[in-house]
């Protein structure tokens, strides 16, 4: 019974969160100073100017601006709940089409992207924690260079080294799957090595229990020390941030779809946030907002499956 | 900074490797002719509609929708869909002869109804506003004579309307489809009788379009007789610079447009290129005359005076950008006076002096000069990201050093597209200059810009709040002169008057660069906004 209330409030409450995102956003956009009639009518005209209300009048009309702002809101969250994200003002189609052409692509970056990271940052971790002081200083070098690169100068060097020089990916491969190597690497490369730092810091004290001494006194080797005991502690504060991460990059993609030509949403947001698409960055706060939530849920079952104490409770 | 410098690093590399690359001279037409094929072309903004106002959005309705005419290369009108026409001796009305036969892709003909149709949707329906603004307030009515017979009526004499009909925004579109279909529809896949039909638009990725085989109407400045060469062009959104102009170079693109300035050299080193200076006020400063320092006319003239305008922009853009000093127009519109544009080269004594003379002649602790205990501040607010790029923002970094020389304190903000756009920055309180473009192909732009404000017609466009009625006269004497070189003559002393009153300032020229791989020949710019041309583009073996 309380199992199944425990769900009913995770689920409620992830609900509201998104709900509130959405709100938020909706609000958030409305306080913006700049008329929304006005910047769509400059946004046909590519004109930067201030029209006239007689001009804006059937905009304003067309889409309700000039409705109160409670009854504009109610509309929105009537909407939500029927699953109607409204409808682009400026591409005239439903932003659940909008997004729902771009999300496939995204998720696939940020996804594999995520994979790749850890990946990189256990192997890394695994090979170069407490192995000499060349391994070793190697590996915190290597991690401490990569967290600390932007992703455009990663993306472009990228771009350079294999895709002009070598010739080994497209530039421009839109979501091939070459052309999502470059991409992936470069959201996965700065990742990689945040979640390497976290993890070796973790790595280099459970290394120093009494519980590996006694593994290893065991006659266990010591890849498997490495792999069955301490990684299994290791990596908890990774798993915390990858609900994070996973978020984050979702937003922080746009980077890379911009140098490399591939649609997504963090893309389709900018352009949203610049022509004051209400209805599409409501949208797609409110479908990154269900990411979170999802990742968030995703961390909490992979700790409990990783640390047996939390199943218990 | 960071992103900068990598695409500085990125460049050199670039052209490290085009030093082993082989280098064959760039050729115009030429070589042996390949049917069939995908061109590649690489763009760099996704409009949210295929049709539209904005000049992102005529680039492309020129693959799929054809004009009633088109602007040749010596600035001549040539025809199109129409074969012929004829002005009444008043100069009010316009009869244009339909070419025969004509079928939009959906195969309702291009008829005379077709055209009237179109130019009530955009003058009356609000189907385009650039359109309209562009003949506004000269247009009266069009209607159908016979199936193939069209005409055009105006208020008053409006000789400039041709010209501008040449433009992608006057692309005709076929009413059937429009009537019938949704929204939707009508935004991403346009009905026209062009060259290429939009057969897929992948939203954020590309548009590809599709040869239209019963192309028939090919404007008289096409490069051949009948439909494209090639069967598809894919038409990329690639923002990104570096990797734009570097597609090029890994075959993956055949044309790219926006070529970094950096790259320039390069690139007409390795790839045939085209430059296009576009007609229309260039990017200028809007003065404020409203209200804040500017509204005297002594202190706007040092302004202009107090800066090396020419230098900052020959450095800013590696030379591949012009400066034009004519604020009104640029060097490529008709009726352009090369005179006027040479006032106020930099001169900072002569700037101090002005300054000196209209009572700015203390300075406070910081070097500014001040007038009744006021620094001579000005807002100078731009469009960061969308008008200016990193490099033009360097510019006015450089122009604001030395204004600062002279006593100015200038204050840069960059305003986002959303704050631009959204009419934040439209208030005569919210800055002191502005600088800004608009493409048109007549002189004729300087009545948009220019035409005074008044509280029953306001003019937004009027951004420096510049109401002076003898050049709201002349202008509207040369929009309406028969002769073109009266009207020319007329359209010159309107731009003096605009320089002498330092009413603007000019910057530099607004381009369109491109890159054509060497084996793709017959790629080709439409004179009136610079759209690219690939109807009659081929491979070569």
């Amino acid at each position: 019974m309380s199992r199944l209330r425990r769900i009913a409030v995770k689920a409620v409450t992830s609900v509201v969160v998104i709900v509130a995102a959405a709100s938020v956003t909706f609000f958030a956009q409305l306080a913006v100073p700049g008329d929304r009639a006005n910047t769509l009518m400059n946004l046909q005209t590519g004109q930067d100017k201030k029209w006239s209300v007689d001009e804006l009048a059937p905009l304003n009309e067309r889409f309700g601006f000039d409705d109160p702002v409670i009854v504009q809101y109610l509309d929105y969250v009537t909407g939500l709940f029927h699953g109607d994200l409204g409808t682009s003002y400026t591409q005239k189609r439903p932003v659940t089409e909008v997004i729902g052409g771009q999300l496939l692509p995204s998720l696939t970056l940020t996804g594999a992207a995520l994979l790749v990271a850890w990946a990189l940052a256990l192997g890394i971790t695994l090979l170069t924690v407490k192995r000499g002081r060349f391994l070793t200083s190697l590996g915190t070098t290597w991690e401490a260079l990569t967290a600390s690169l932007p992703h455009y100068w990663v993306g472009v060097v990228l771009l350079v080294v294999f895709a002009v020089q070598l010739r080994v990916f497209p530039i421009i491969g839109g979501t091939s799957a070459l052309g999502t190597v470059l991409p992936v690497l470069t959201l996965a490369i700065p990742l990689a090595g945040f979640l390497g730092q976290v993890t070796r810091d973790e790595f280099e004290q459970v290394l120093q229990q009494p519980f590996v001494t006694t593994a290893r006194t065991r006659g266990m080797s010591d890849l498997g020390v490495r792999v069955q005991h301490v990684l299994r502690h290791a990596i908890l504060p990774a798993i915390t941030l990858s609900g994070w991460a996973l978020g984050a990059l979702v937003s922080g993609a746009v980077i890379a779809e911009n140098i490399f030509g591939r649609p997504g949403i963090g893309q389709v947001l900018v352009t949203a946030v610049n022509t004051r698409d209400l209805p599409t960055v409501s949208g797609i706060v409110l479908v990154v907002a269900a990411i979170y939530v999802v990742a968030n849920l995703l961390v909490d079952l992979a700790y409990a499956i990783v640390d047996p104490r939390l199943r218990a409770a | 900074m960071k992103a900068r410098t990598a695409a500085v690093l990125a460049a050199a590399v670039l052209a490290t490797a085009s030093l082993s690359a082989c280098g064959s001279d760039p050729a115009a037409g030429g070589g042996t002719p390949k049917a069939g094929g995908t061109i590649v072309y690489g763009h760099v903004q996704e409009p949210p509609c295929i049709f539209g106002g904005w000049i992102q959005q005529a680039y492309i309705s020129r693959q799929v929708l054809d004009g009633l005419v088109t602007l040749a290369e010596d600035g001549t009108v040539k025809p199109w869909l129409a074969t012929k026409w004829a002005v009444s001796p008043d100069g009010l009305k316009y009869t244009f002869t339909l070419k025969d036969g004509v079928k939009f892709t959906d195969g309702t003909p291009v008829d005379a109804e077709a055209v009237a149709w179109n130019f009530d949707y955009w003058e009356n329906k609000g189907g385009n506003s650039t359109a309209k603004v562009s003949i506004d307030p000269y247009y009266k009515a069009a209607k159908a004579i016979d199936a193939s017979t069209v005409e055009i009526e105006f208020n008053t004499p409006f000789p400039p309307f041709l010209t501008l009909a040449t433009q992608g925004y006057f692309g005709i579109q076929s009413p059937t489809a429009f009537k019938s279909r949704t929204e939707k529809e009508n935004c991403e896949k346009p009905i026209g009788s062009g060259g290429f039909t939009v057969k897929e638009w992948k939203h954020g990725e590309e548009v590809v379009l599709a040869k239209n085989p019963g192309y028939t109407s090919w404007p008289a400045t096409a490069k051949h007789e009948g439909p494209a060469i090639v069967d598809e062009v894919r038409w990329k959104f690639v923002a990104d610079g570096v990797s734009r102009y570097a597609s090029l170079s890994t075959g993956e693109s055949h044309v790219v447009y926006e070529v970094p300035t950096v790259n320039w050299k390069d690139a007409q080193s390795r790839y045939q290129t085209i430059r296009y200076i576009t007609p229309g006020k260039p990017v200028s400063f809007y003065i404020n005359t409203r209200t804040g320092p500017f509204t005297d006319a002594a202190v706007r003239k040092a302004f202009a005076y107090g800066a090396d305008r020419k230098s900052a922009v020959e450095a800013g853009f590696h030379g591949v950008i012009p400066y034009e000093g004519n604020p009104a127009v640029s060097q490529a519109t008709p009726g352009y006076n090369a005179e006027v544009a040479k006032a106020y080269a930099y001169d900072p004594a002569k700037a101090n002096q002005l300054l000196d003379e209209a009572g700015w002649t203390q300075r406070n602790a910081d070097k500014v000069r001040t007038k009744d205990g006021k620094p001579l501040t000005i807002k100078l607010v731009y469009g960061s990201g969308f008008i200016f790029t990193q490099e033009g923002a360097t510019v006015l970094q450089v122009l604001q050093e030395q204004w600062k020389q002279i006593g100015f304190d200038i204050k840069l903000i960059p305003a986002t597209q959303a704050e631009l756009w959204g009419g934040k920055y439209t208030d005569p309180s919210t800055f002191d200059a502005t600088p800004s473009y608009w493409t048109s192909p007549a002189p004729s732009i300087l009545w948009i810009v220019w035409r005074p404000s008044t509280t029953e017609k306001p003019n937004g466009s009027n951004r420096s709040f510049y109401n002076n009625e003898t050049l709201s006269a002349v202008i509207q004497q040369a929009n309406s002169e028969p002769d073109a070189t009266k009207a020319n003559d007329l359209y010159g002393q309107a731009q003096k008057i605009i320089q002498d009153d330092a009413a603007g300032i000019g910057l530099y020229t607004q381009n369109s660069t491109y890159a054509v791989a060497q084996n793709l020949k017959n790629v080709w710019l439409e004179k009136s906004q610079g759209e690219p041309v690939f109807s009659d583009a081929y491979f070569t073996g």
